[in-house]
């Protein structure tokens, strides 16, 4: 799926990877939580080789957090539980610590009055900001976001993008797929085109929209900026 | 809060007997009563009849206590068997899911009488006579009878694990949890939970199927129920009209016994009611 590609991400950096659909972006995304083992080349966290046998991807996964275009939320657990059972069953932490870091980060994302609501009570956008909150419960080094808009009603889009836009000011290190053109224009500090497993340019979200270089981008950008 | 408590917060501790569970043993309860006071009407005998029970009652609390024990037996054994043989099912791995699909194949074709029938001809031979005694041969048919029902379970599992959509196990290994954490913490209890309405019938299943454990002989409600039936017409120890009788009350045990145990699986449910795993209520 992938060929040859590179991508350095710095801290802090917010990087929106766009492409037209079997381009690889997932597959991207996958590989660097190693929720995809690559074939070939290698991956860092923090100058840490991480597809290595010696490394157990858990702990990659915990450095690195998931936020999924189908929420993914965990049907039998609520809100709350959903954001804690990684600290208490991963990170160890007592369930009395775990309680107050979840209401805390539930708060964080506008959804302190849900914490009991299991995940069929709440509406698409409530149940991706809950998946954000269990995502930054495991204070990770950065968080992936996988299509995190695609599957929501147009009027719940934006309070995602909203919590989206406060954490990338707040200093995550974000790598976001998505098609959210006012988002990457707003908040990316890069933008990056794939197609067909390759990176086919990448620049300032501003500079590729408007003097695309390559002829793929160009018919691509067209087509979603519409 | 009202009348009909349905905040999350209720339905998290939702207690095991329930209300309505307490409310359908009372319906049956009086249902039952009807239904032998119009017995005892219509047809002019009674499962009430004292010098009826004087002569049955050894015979049926011999068979109750053996069917009671043959599903102690039996329900634990295929539960393990069809909850293990269902993951093993679902494995990437074929050496794990292909012998279990050709035991699900086998057992589930095999008529359970002609199970219980080699099993009690060929059972002594397995187990150490020392330990078991003559009633080896019955636990080994009643094993049999776990194995068969355990096909069954195994297929139950199985649906109830392949009906955790994909992104549940993904989600957990993204937020760090190993595949047997995931497992323990995220699959299996949804899994569990889906599972709990067809093995209610299962159970039911396997109660009734304890009778057929008579026909080589096993000590057994059904068995003893059709000795005294036998003993009845051929020395005339009561009248002919007891013969309803006998029927009727072992009629009504296995009802029973197969009513408590679906509900006990009925008020699990409800204990792990999770909205979204029962997506549709009409």
């Amino acid at each position: 799926m992938l060929r040859g590609v590179s991508l350095d991400v710095a801290r802090g950096e917010v990087v929106v990877v766009v492409g037209p659909s079997g381009s690889g972006k997932s597959t991207l995304l996958r590989c660097i939580n190693l929720l995809v083992e690559p074939d070939e080349g290698r991956v860092f966290i923090d100058g840490v080789h991480v597809n290595t046998p010696a490394i157990r991807p858990e702990w990659v996964r915990q450095q690195v957090g998931m936020v999924f275009q189908s929420f993914n939320l965990f049907t039998h657990l609520t809100a709350l539980q959903n954001v804690t059972v990684g600290l208490i069953r991963v990170k160890d932490e007592s369930k009395d610590a775990a309680e107050a870091k979840g209401k805390e980060l539930l708060a964080r994302v506008g959804l302190a009055a849900k914490e009991n609501a299991y995940p069929a009570e709440l509406s698409g956008g409530q149940q991706q900001r809950v998946a954000i909150a269990r995502a930054l419960a495991m204070d990770p080094k950065a968080i992936l976001f996988d299509e995190p808009t695609s599957a929501l009603d147009p009027e719940y889009i934006r309070e995602v993008l909203d919590v989206m836009t406060t954490l990338a000011r707040d200093g995550m290190t974000m790598i976001v797929v998505s098609h959210e053109m006012g988002f990457a224009r707003s908040v990316a500090t890069r933008l990056i085109f794939l197609d067909e497993g390759k990176i086919i340019e990448e620049g300032v979200p501003e500079e590729v929209f408007v003097h695309p270089k390559h002829e793929r981008t160009r018919a691509f950008v067209s087509k979603i900026l519409r | 809060m009202g009348l009909w408590r349905t905040s999350s917060e209720d339905r998290r501790r939702r207690p095991f007997l329930t209300k309505e569970t307490g409310i359908r043993l009372l319906e049956m309860f009086v249902g039952g009563i009807i239904f032998l006071v119009l017995l005892q009407v219509l047809l002019g005998f009674s499962v009430f009849d004292a010098t009826f029970w004087a002569r049955f009652w050894n015979s049926y609390t011999r068979g109750l206590v053996g069917t009671l024990v043959f599903t102690a037996i039996i329900i634990p054994v295929s539960v393990v068997i069809g909850f293990l043989g269902g993951w093993a099912r679902v494995s990437r791995h074929r050496v794990a899911s292909w012998p279990v699909a050709v035991y699900v194949d086998f057992f589930r074709g095999i008529p359970p009488l002609v199970l219980i029938i080699f099993a009690y001809l060929f059972g002594q031979d397995f187990l150490p006579p020392r330990v078991f005694g003559r009633g080896g041969a019955y636990t080994v048919a009643a094993l049999a009878l776990a194995l068969h029902s355990g096909a069954y379970q195994v297929e139950i599992f199985r649906a109830g694990f392949q009906s955790i959509p994909r992104g549940q196990m993904e989600a957990a290994h993204a937020v760090g949890m190993g595949q047997w954490q995931s497992m323990r913490h995220i699959i299996l209890p949804q899994t569990l939970r889906l599972s709990l309405p067809p093995l209610a019938n299962e159970f039911a299943t396997v109660i009734k199927d304890t009778s057929l454990l008579g026909v080589v002989g096993a000590t057994e409600m059904f068995a003893l129920a059709q000795e005294f039936q036998q003993q009845m017409v051929t020395f005339g120890i009561g009248p002919l009209v007891w013969v309803f009788s006998v029927w009727t009350s072992v009629a009504l045990t296995y009802f029973v016994m197969t009513f408590l145990v679906t509900r006990v699986l009925l008020a699990l449910e409800h204990r792990f009611h999770t909205p979204g795993l029962e997506a549709l209520s009409l």
